[in-house]
């Protein structure tokens, strides 16, 4: 099996190098760009992120990866959204006012209404048959977030419990997005990172 | 369930990893790196890297320092203090390697920059660093760089409230070093109810357990304590039972690659 390269977009938001150093360790080749010839050359995208939603996507549409993105995923490439990266997955955030997403999975983002944020370890339920998922069922993930990917049910992969349940893993088809940071969740994530990588791009 | 923390502390003094007692006195442990990599290694909660010699110089954050312990590819999350002067400084910390940032200084010189700082990160990322004494019946909050004590501001508090600031770190700093000598009545010295994390002088396993029943406590942070002997972090999880913790691992990076 040939060596799996990976496109990390670099959209000037968050945290490209932890990203860059958890798929490298897990010996994928990787690459960080906003050029999309360079993206496009890989095998699948990891759209990473930290901070607020507007920023973001102003951030996307300033490099011009907005539209990339939503053609490249609808022609098939496979797509990994982490923390505010699966976020942006959304139709739109509330988040400092309404914002428009990619538009990718169905959905919106909304704050968190049993806390004011979610910080450190919770552990993660598959509520789907998804081979992507099943072996990571019950471990622990690290989150640090505020709002929430409302996606419909259907799009829901894997939930957390606060008092009450919510999504933190969606799916549609070739694109995935996670609220937890599997680069920062030590075994369980990387586990899950390569389980999810593999499965897309099989 | 989210699980309350253990947090392993690399104080850095002049490039070094230091043992710091009472904020005065300080022993040379080793390269910060090194210990980072044990904190990774042991399945720490969170690392925090704090380089107490930076915003007393006027330095600035040891983006270098950052950036090695960054390479190491660590799988924990990390958060970073020292010498962070403005929301850029925070967010070129969070781009070099750090998930979140704790800030001391910033808090008495331009508290408008942390909340600049959460717009961009996220009030998720940002710690407020506190260290405290009870002088009298009176808390006093302790300001490193001239070593002059005072009552909270009206600021801080207002900041903590609003939520600007996800978490405060409630250091002993007069018991730092000191087995046994964390003062739990300093968990009730902040008025509002944002989430804390106890630093200084936490060393054995009942006290951790004393001190994470409290409903506030998010978090405990250990520095020295972890420095004695091998797989200490493993050995305190291991005493905290019936504590929302997450159990001891053992991290084998090199177990697990890519096909």
């Amino acid at each position: 099996m040939s060596r799996r390269t990976i496109g990390v977009v670099d959209y000037g938001v968050g945290n490209h190098a932890s990203v860059w150093r958890a798929l490298h360790g897990l010996g994928y080749r990787c690459r960080i760009s906003a050029e999309p010839d360079v993206l496009s050359a890989t095998d699948l995208l990891v759209l990473p992120g930290v901070g607020a939603f507007g920023a973001a996507m102003e951030a996307l549409h300033r490099h011009d990866l907005d539209e990339y993105l939503k053609h490249r995923s609808r022609d098939g490439m496979p797509l990994l959204g982490l923390c505010l990266g699966m976020q942006l997955l959304a139709d739109a955030s509330s988040e400092h006012g309404l914002t428009a997403g990619l538009g990718l999975i169905p959905g919106n983002v909304e704050p968190l209404d049993q806390r004011r944020w979610h910080i450190g370890w919770n552990s993660i339920e598959v509520t789907k048959e998804d081979t992507l998922f099943r072996s990571s069922d019950g471990q622990s993930m690290y989150f640090n977030h505020s709002h929430v990917f409302r996606a419909p049910e259907e799009y829901q992969v894997c939930i957390t419990r606060l008092e009450r349940a919510f999504p933190v893993g969606v799916r549609r088809g070739n694109v995935v997005g996670l609220q937890f940071h599997p680069e920062k969740s030590q075994n369980s994530g990387r586990v899950l990172l390569s389980s999810i990588i593999e499965g897309l791009c099989r | 369930m989210i699980r309350k923390r253990i947090i392993g502390v690399i104080t850095v003094k002049n490039g070094w990893a230091v043992q710091s007692i009472g904020y005065r006195r300080y022993l040379p442990l080793g390269r910060p790196e090194i210990l980072a990599e044990n904190l990774d290694r042991w399945g720490a909660d969170e690392i925090l890297l704090q380089c107490i010699d930076r915003s007393a110089h006027g330095l600035g954050p040891d983006l270098s320092l950052l950036d090695r312990v960054g390479r190491l590819g660590l799988s924990t999350p990390l958060i970073y203090a020292g010498g962070i002067r403005t929301a850029q400084d925070a967010i070129t910390v969070v781009a070099t390697a750090a998930d979140r940032v704790l800030v001391d200084s910033m808090l008495w010189d331009d508290p408008d920059e942390i909340g600049r700082s959460g717009e961009y990160l996220g009030n998720q990322a940002i710690i407020a660093s506190l260290p405290l004494s009870i002088e009298g019946h009176e808390v006093r909050w302790l300001n490193y760089r001239t070593g002059i004590s005072a009552p909270f501001s009206d600021r801080l508090l207002k900041d903590l409230a609003a939520g600007t600031i996800s978490e405060a770190l409630v250091i002993d700093w007069r018991h730092e070093g000191q087995p046994l000598r964390f003062d739990a009545a300093l968990l009730d010295a902040l008025p509002c109810d944002v989430p804390l994390i106890a630093f200084g002088g936490l060393s054995d396993a009942a006290q951790l357990s004393n001190i994470l029943r409290s409903p506030r406590v998010a978090a405990v942070a250990i520095g020295n304590f972890l420095s004695y002997r091998e797989h200490a972090l493993q050995a305190f999880k291991q005493n905290l039972v019936g504590l929302p913790i997450r159990p001891a691992t053992y991290q084998q990076s090199s177990d697990f690659c890519a096909p």
